[in-house]
């Protein structure tokens, strides 16, 4: 895979989704950065494998609410990044006061608590722990970052919902190195800041756990014996000269592989023999050899004759009942190896390395073939974590609802009309808003200048805020004049996808038409321009109670009576207005 | 370099490399949205050997405009 280059994978993933065909297994991923890349890299990788996924995403920093909407997704990925818990956190979060930081803390947790229980029928929820690693790599002392992230993987890790796998993000991030792994060009721009080579780093390793819901779990791990279990020929070196011992360079391998094995038994995976040996001899060495660290009774099956290997495989599926795509053949002969992938292309092979020493890594890396979702006591080990979580919560508000969750951030919105000293960040949020935007249309800042210049345009734009933070400039509206009297046309309505989902949207609205009617408009012209990219705002006029002029494909014409409009008087975001020149 | 420039743009794109007109733009080309446009930075970097500054990306909107960076930026090398 690493041979192809970007484009040749992406033609790649369109094509095996094509192969493939089939109804898609949707995985959701909610975000408050932007990960883009990671679709083709996760796509492709469980393409690969054979489970046609398509990977979509919700919008941008809603995860809350994207969480609420995620009924029907096979799997969902949370990717919450700790810089981005409040607008530039990873600068910030020194800055701030005990109380403060607490704040974000427990709105976060409120926030896990809460998408939780909205995700709590999904198949499967992956949750990046929260690490300070790529903004602060380097430190030689934590800061408060390291305690926001310390306090919310706490929390993390003492959620019980079965559904939920909480991956450690720092070890994604360690496997490709904190260079590598964030792409500052992007951070500033785009709110990007993961690299191509790390998404596709993750996608990897979140990949078992989504093919293991989707059932493409490996259930059985088959041995050959001779320089797979030990080290050593047992038909010519006899039992005492094999070699499978801690305290022997050329045993210990063999000896850590084995332990591999047994742990895995131990979570549920089938162990089987499969190997061309005299049936007695390799019985002995099971019962008695003071080395082996896997004994009979520890092999769900033996297959131990001088049959081919193929034939033996065949078996041990049919006798346990599986598919032969649910086996793992470790052997060390190239040959058996090449002769069973060509008659059983879905038993999963795996070669014992020439350097003996890189066995036990090939096995570790193999395990995730075998991934469960199931907790077992042991790995809970967190008696403590649970006994200090429920002391917490009792103590912690939940939010009830949406509603209520949206009133607890203290949304305030500052509406800035006809503000000259804006003209730059105006210009630049019409050249770059295509989502939420409902005419597209464009403007340099000499024509923004102009507008703002010109008494009869009224240019209102605002800034949102809540108790965590700062979103700046994100919304922009212009009213133009006509030929009616008393009449304004809407030339433009835009917010930037950073404020999507708390309702601030309406709020200013009420807001608009409140100015626009003290300046005497009574009757409102406005239109939704259709694009590639404003879909989900087709009707945001409608929702408004503006009337339906008239539609064709690319355009539909509204029209709104000021007297008539029905606010939607949100009740959780506090207004104030500042006014640039009058008018 | 042109050809391969429309190479790498079918690729990402998944169209056809007759499809991509000279002027060919985010207007022209309905898959050329801001998901595919880091796609196509990611690719075009990798086929020229080159790195893109922040403001290049965003200049990065047509067939000639492309074509142009990367003429400055192999020139530098």
């Amino acid at each position: 895979m690493s041979e192809l280059k970007y484009a040749e994978l992406l033609q790649l993933n369109r094509d095996l989704g094509r192969q493939l065909g089939g109804a898609p297994h949707r995985i959701r991923v909610l975000s408050n950065v932007v990960v883009n890349t990671l679709k083709e890299g996760l796509e492709l990788t469980l393409r690969q494998r054979g489970l046609n996924a398509e990977v979509e995403f919700g919008d941008y920093d809603n995860i809350v609410q994207g969480s609420a909407e995620s009924a029907s997704a096979r799997a969902v990925i949370v990717m919450m990044d700790a810089a981005n818990l409040a607008p530039n956190l990873q600068t910030r979060a020194p800055l701030l006061d005990g109380r403060e930081i607490d704040a974000i803390i427990d709105r976060a947790r409120a926030e896990i608590d809460l998408v939780l229980a909205n995700l709590s029928q999904a198949p499967l929820v992956i949750w990046n722990s929260y690490s300070p690693l790529l903004y602060s790599a380097g430190a030689l002392q934590p800061n408060a970052l390291d305690t926001i992230c310390d306090a919310l993987n706490a929390h993390l890790r003492a959620q019980t919902q079965a559904n939920l796998l909480a991956v450690a993000f720092d070890r994604v991030i360690a496997q490709t190195g904190v260079a590598q792994a964030f792409d500052s060009r992007y951070f500033y721009s785009s709110r990007a800041p993961y690299s191509q080579p790390f998404l596709f780093r993750y996608a990897g390793h979140i990949a078992p756990a989504i093919l293991a819901a989707a059932g493409f779990a490996k259930k059985v791990l088959v041995f050959d014996c001779d320089n797979t279990l030990w080290n050593g020929i047992l038909g010519e070196d006899g039992e005492h000269g094999i070699r499978m011992s801690d305290e022997t360079r050329d045993g210990a391998p063999f000896a850590e592989v084995q332990r591999i094995a047994f742990d895995l038994r131990r979570r549920g995976v089938l162990l089987a023999i499969c190997s061309r040996n005299n049936p007695e001899e390799v019985d002995r060495v099971l019962a008695h050899h003071p080395d082996m660290v896997l004994r009979d009774a520890d092999f769900a099956i033996k297959k131990v004759n001088w049959n081919d290997k193929v034939s033996n495989l065949r078996e041990i599926a049919a006798e346990l009942n599986l598919g032969l795509d649910s086996l793992v053949f470790v052997d060390d002969s190239e040959f058996e190896l090449d002769f069973v992938r060509e008659q059983l292309p879905g038993v999963e092979l795996i070669r014992v390395p020439h350097d003996r020493y890189r066995y036990p890594g090939v096995l570790r890396e193999a395990q995730g073939m075998f991934f469960t979702l199931t907790k077992t006591a042991e790995d809970a080990g967190k008696t403590e974590m649970y006994r200090q979580e429920a002391a917490r919560k009792a103590g912690a508000a939940k939010f009830a609802s949406l509603d209520d969750y949206l009133r607890s951030l203290e949304l305030a919105l500052t509406i800035h009309v006809n503000d000259p000293a804006l003209v730059p960040r105006l210009a630049q949020l019409t050249q770059k808003t295509n989502q939420f935007n409902l005419t597209t249309r464009r403007y340099t800042e000499t024509e923004m200048r102009a507008l703002l210049d010109d008494p009869h345009y009224s240019v209102l734009a605002f800034r949102v805020k809540d108790k965590f933070g700062d979103y700046g400039i994100t919304g922009l509206a212009i009213a133009a004049p006509t030929a009616e009297p008393a009449t304004a046309r809407l030339d433009t309505f835009l917010m930037s996808c950073r404020v999507l989902g708390r309702g601030v949207e309406k709020a200013f609205f009420d807001r608009l038409i409140l100015l626009l009617g003290r300046r005497g408009i009574q009757r409102i012209e406005a239109e939704y321009l259709k694009t590639a990219k404003n879909a989900q705002v087709v009707s945001f006029y409608d929702t408004l109670g503006f009337t339906r002029a008239n539609a064709d494909l690319a355009r539909t014409a509204y029209t709104l009576t000021v007297a008539d409009y029905r606010a939607s008087n949100i009740d959780y975001v506090e207004i104030e207005e500042q006014h640039g020149r009058a008018g | 370099m042109e050809e391969r420039v429309k190479q790498v743009m079918a690729m990402v794109f998944g169209i056809d490399v007759k499809d991509i007109g000279a002027n060919a733009a985010p207007g022209t080309i309905e898959a050329w949205d801001s998901m595919r446009h880091m796609n196509l930075v990611i690719a075009l970097e990798e086929e020229f050997g080159v790195r893109f500054g922040e403001d290049q990306i965003e200049q990065l909107i047509s067939l000639p405009l492309i074509c142009l960076t990367l003429r400055e930026l192999t020139a530098q090398a």
